[in-house]
C-alpha cells in the first residue's frame, strides 16, 4: 500500500452565489456575473489543486448538521439535484459524484476508536447538501476525483464553541489516521465562511455588485486580521483568537471544518496562500492554501511503516542485547 | 370566523419512520387523529409553520402548486425515505407574500421544482393526510431572525389573507415542546424525556395549553425556551395563537412523549 499523504488543505466557503456567477451547465438559474474576484481566486486555487493529484477529496460542511454524531457519505455514487433552501432562486445544481468509501469507512472507524460517535450515510437518495456541493464545484468542477463528505455535528452550538471544536480536533486526528491506514494521497477542504454577518434582504438583482459589501466594520477587521495572520503562519495565535473570532465576529469557523482541517494537518506553523478574499451578501469569505506537500510534511507514516518500524527497533534492540550478552 | 380548526404536532420525523416503536407509534396514531379531527372541520385550506423550514433572508412562502418526491432527513436517513405529494393552494400563498410587507416583513415566493421542503412539514402532512387537492396547504418558513411577536403576526396576516378570500382554514404549528436531544445512539424503545426538568417544563407547558391560559403562556415561554431549549423558541404555537388572534377555549393533549430525548405532543385547540 502507498503511504498516505495529506497533501494541503484548502478553505474553501461555500456561498451558492459563486456558483451562480459562473452560470456552469448543471446550475438551472442563469446570472450576469458577479462575486469575481472570489471566482477568480478560486480559478488559481483549481490550478493549485490540479498540480497535486489527489487520490481524494475531503470536504466538511457546515450545511449538512447532524445531531448525533459525525456523519460521513459512504454511498459510491449520489446525484440527484440540490437546492438551496435558503437561495433557491440562484442555485438549483444537478450534482453527480463518486464517494471513496473505504476511507469513508476507515475515517468512521477511526472516530469511534477515538470516541466519537460516527455513522456511515447508506442512503442512497440522500440529498448532499449545497454546501458540500459548492466547494466541490468551485474547486474541481470536472468531478473528476472521489470525495468524502463529512457532516457538521452541531455540538458547537448546542453546548458551546470550546467542547465542539475539541470534538472537531479528535475528528481531525482520526481522519489523519485514516487518511495513513488507506495511503491515500488526500487533500482537505474546510467549507467556512469567515466572518457570517450578512444582509437580511436580497438585493433585487443578486449579482449587482454594487450592492455588495462587508456587512458590519468589526467583521471585516476580524477577517483581515485573521488573514494576515494566516499568511504569516502564526497559526497558534489564530487558534488561540479563534473562539474570540467567533464571538465576534459570528464567523461560521464555529461550525469545524476549519479546526477539523488543521486538526488533520497537525496544526503547522504554515503560512498559508490567500487566492483571494471578497463578500457574499455581507459574508467574509477567503480562498486559502496551506501547501503541506511544497513545505514536506505532507507524508504520514502509514500503520504497516509504524510497524516495521516497530518492529526494526526492536531487532535493534534484540541485536543489541545479544551483542552485549556474547561481549 | 375563517379559521376552523387548529393544531400543534411533532415534526421529528421518527413517528412517521418508525411506527412500529411503541411510544413513536402512539405519537404516529395520534397525528393522524388529529388528522381526521381537521378533515372533519372542512377547511379550505392549512395554513402550516414548521419550525424545520429554516430562512434567514426574507420570510419565505411555499407558492409551488403541487409538489412530489422522495425527502431523506439529513439526520434520520437510516431509517427510511419521506415520499411527498404536497398541493399548495398557490392563491392564498402568493396573497401572504403580497401582504407580508403590510406588517414589515420583507417576503417571497417558493415556486421551484426541488425544492427541499422541510422534514416538518412533510411529516404532518403525511400524517394528518393535509396537502391533497382537497385540503391544500400555506407553509410559512421559519426566519431565525423572528421573535414570537413577528411569528404571531404573520399567522394572524395569513389567517386574514384567507378571510379576505372567503375561506375556512385550519391552522397547523410543526415543531416540538423541550429540544434537548441525547447526542449517543440509543436504542428508540428506551427512548425518554432528556431529563426530568424538561418533562416537568413539558408536562406544565400542557396543562397551561389545555386550560388556556394565554397569559400565562405568554409569561412562561421565554423561560422554557431557554431552560428546556423549547424548540425555536416555541414560535409555532405563536403562529397558532396569531391565527386565532390569541383566543382559544381549551385544549385536547392526544399524545406526549419523547423523541430522542426531546419532548413532542399532538394538541388539538378547542376554539
Amino acid at each position: 500500500m502507498a503511504r498516505g499523504e495529506i497533501i494541503a488543505g484548502f478553505l474553501a466557503p461555500h456561498p451558492p452565489h459563486l456558483v451562480y456567477g459562473e452560470n456552469p451547465p448543471q446550475n438551472e438559474p442563469r446570472s450576469q456575473g458577479g462575486w469575481e474576484q472570489l471566482r477568480w481566486a478560486y480559478e488559481r486555487a483549481r490550478a493549485a489543486l490540479d498540480a497535486m493529484k489527489p487520490d481524494v477529496l475531503l470536504v466538511h460542511s457546515p450545511h449538512w448538521i447532524t445531531s448525533v454524531g459525525h456523519h460521513f457519505l459512504g454511498v459510491r455514487q449520489l446525484s440527484g439535484k440540490s437546492v438551496d433552501p435558503i437561495f433557491p432562486n440562484l442555485f438549483r445544481y444537478d450534482f453527480s459524484l463518486e464517494v471513496d468509501v473505504e476511507l469513508a469507512e476507515a475515517c468512521a472507524e477511526a472516530g469511534r476508536r477515538a470516541g466519537l460517535v460516527t455513522k456511515l450515510m447508506r442512503n442512497p437518495n440522500f440529498r448532499v447538501d449545497y454546501g458540500t456541493i459548492t466547494t466541490l464545484h468551485m474547486i474541481r468542477p470536472q468531478w473528476d476525483i472521489p470525495v468524502v463528505g463529512i457532516s457538521a455535528n452541531n455540538t458547537p452550538y448546542y453546548l458551546n464553541t470550546k467542547e465542539g471544536l475539541a470534538e472537531m480536533d479528535t475528528l481531525g486526528k482520526a481522519t489523519r489516521e485514516a487518511i495513513a491506514a488507506t495511503g491515500r494521497r488526500a487533500v482537505l477542504l474546510a467549507s467556512n465562511t469567515l466572518s457570517h454577518w450578512h444582509f437580511h434582504e436580497e438585493p433585487a438583482i443578486p449579482e449587482d455588485m454594487s450592492k455588495e459589501h462587508p456587512q458590519t466594520m468589526a467583521g471585516y477587521q476580524w477577517d483581515m486580521r485573521m488573514i494576515e495572520l494566516m499568511r504569516k503562519g502564526r497559526m497558534r495565535e489564530v487558534f488561540k483568537l479563534l473562539p474570540q473570532f467567533i464571538d465576534e465576529a459570528f464567523a461560521e469557523v464555529k461550525s469545524g471544518a476549519f479546526t477539523w482541517m488543521h486538526a488533520a494537518m497537525q496544526y503547522p506553523e504554515l503560512s498559508a496562500e490567500l487566492f483571494g478574499y471578497g463578500t457574499v451578501i455581507g459574508t467574509g469569505n477567503a480562498v486559502m492554501l496551506w501547501n503541506l506537500r511544497d513545505a514536506g510534511l505532507s507524508m504520514l507514516d502509514a500503520p504497516a511503516l509504524r510497524a516495521a518500524s516497530r518492529d526494526a527497533a526492536r531487532d535493534a534492540q534484540r541485536e543489541s542485547i545479544t551483542a552485549g550478552r556474547v561481549s | 370566523m375563517p379559521v376552523v380548526s387548529a393544531f400543534l404536532v411533532p415534526g421529528n420525523p421518527l413517528p412517521k419512520l418508525k411506527p412500529e416503536v411503541l411510544g413513536l407509534g402512539r405519537l404516529a396514531a395520534a397525528t393522524q387523529r388529529a388528522g381526521r379531527a381537521l378533515a372533519a372541520s372542512r377547511p379550505d385550506a392549512v395554513l402550516v409553520y414548521s419550525t424545520q423550514w429554516l430562512a434567514v433572508l426574507d420570510q419565505q412562502w411555499l407558492t409551488r402548486r403541487h409538489s412530489a418526491g422522495v425527502h431523506v432527513d439529513e439526520n434520520w436517513y437510516e431509517f427510511g425515505d419521506l415520499p411527498y405529494d404536497i398541493h399548495v393552494d398557490a392563491t392564498l400563498a402568493n396573497a401572504c407574500v403580497a401582504a407580508s410587507p403590510g406588517i414589515g416583513i420583507h417576503a417571497r415566493g417558493v415556486d421551484y421544482d426541488g425544492f427541499p421542503i422541510d422534514s416538518g412539514t412533510i411529516t404532518a402532512a403525511s400524517l394528518m393526510e393535509i396537502g391533497s387537492e382537497a385540503r391544500p396547504l400555506v407553509v410559512g418558513s421559519n426566519n431565525l431572525y423572528h421573535d414570537a411577536q413577528i411569528t404571531e403576526r404573520l399567522g394572524a396576516m395569513a389567517a386574514a389573507c384567507a378571510d379576505e378570500q372567503g375561506k375556512r382554514v385550519a391552522i397547523v404549528g410543526v415543531g416540538g415542546l423541550s429540544g434537548a436531544l441525547f447526542r449517543a445512539e440509543i436504542d428508540l424503545r428506551a427512548d425518554r424525556i432528556a431529563s426530568a426538568e424538561d418533562d416537568r417544563w413539558n408536562q406544565r407547558v400542557l396543562r397551561l395549553i389545555e386550560s388556556a391560559d394565554v397569559g400565562e403562556l405568554r409569561r412562561v415561554i421565554p423561560e422554557f425556551s431557554a431552560e428546556a431549549r423549547a424548540d425555536m423558541g416555541f414560535k409555532h404555537f405563536h403562529w397558532i395563537l396569531g391565527a386565532l388572534k390569541g383566543r382559544f377555549v381549551g385544549a385536547r393533549v392526544h399524545a406526549y412523549g419523547p423523541l430522542y430525548g426531546s419532548g413532542g405532543a399532538v394538541i388539538e385547540f378547542t376554539l
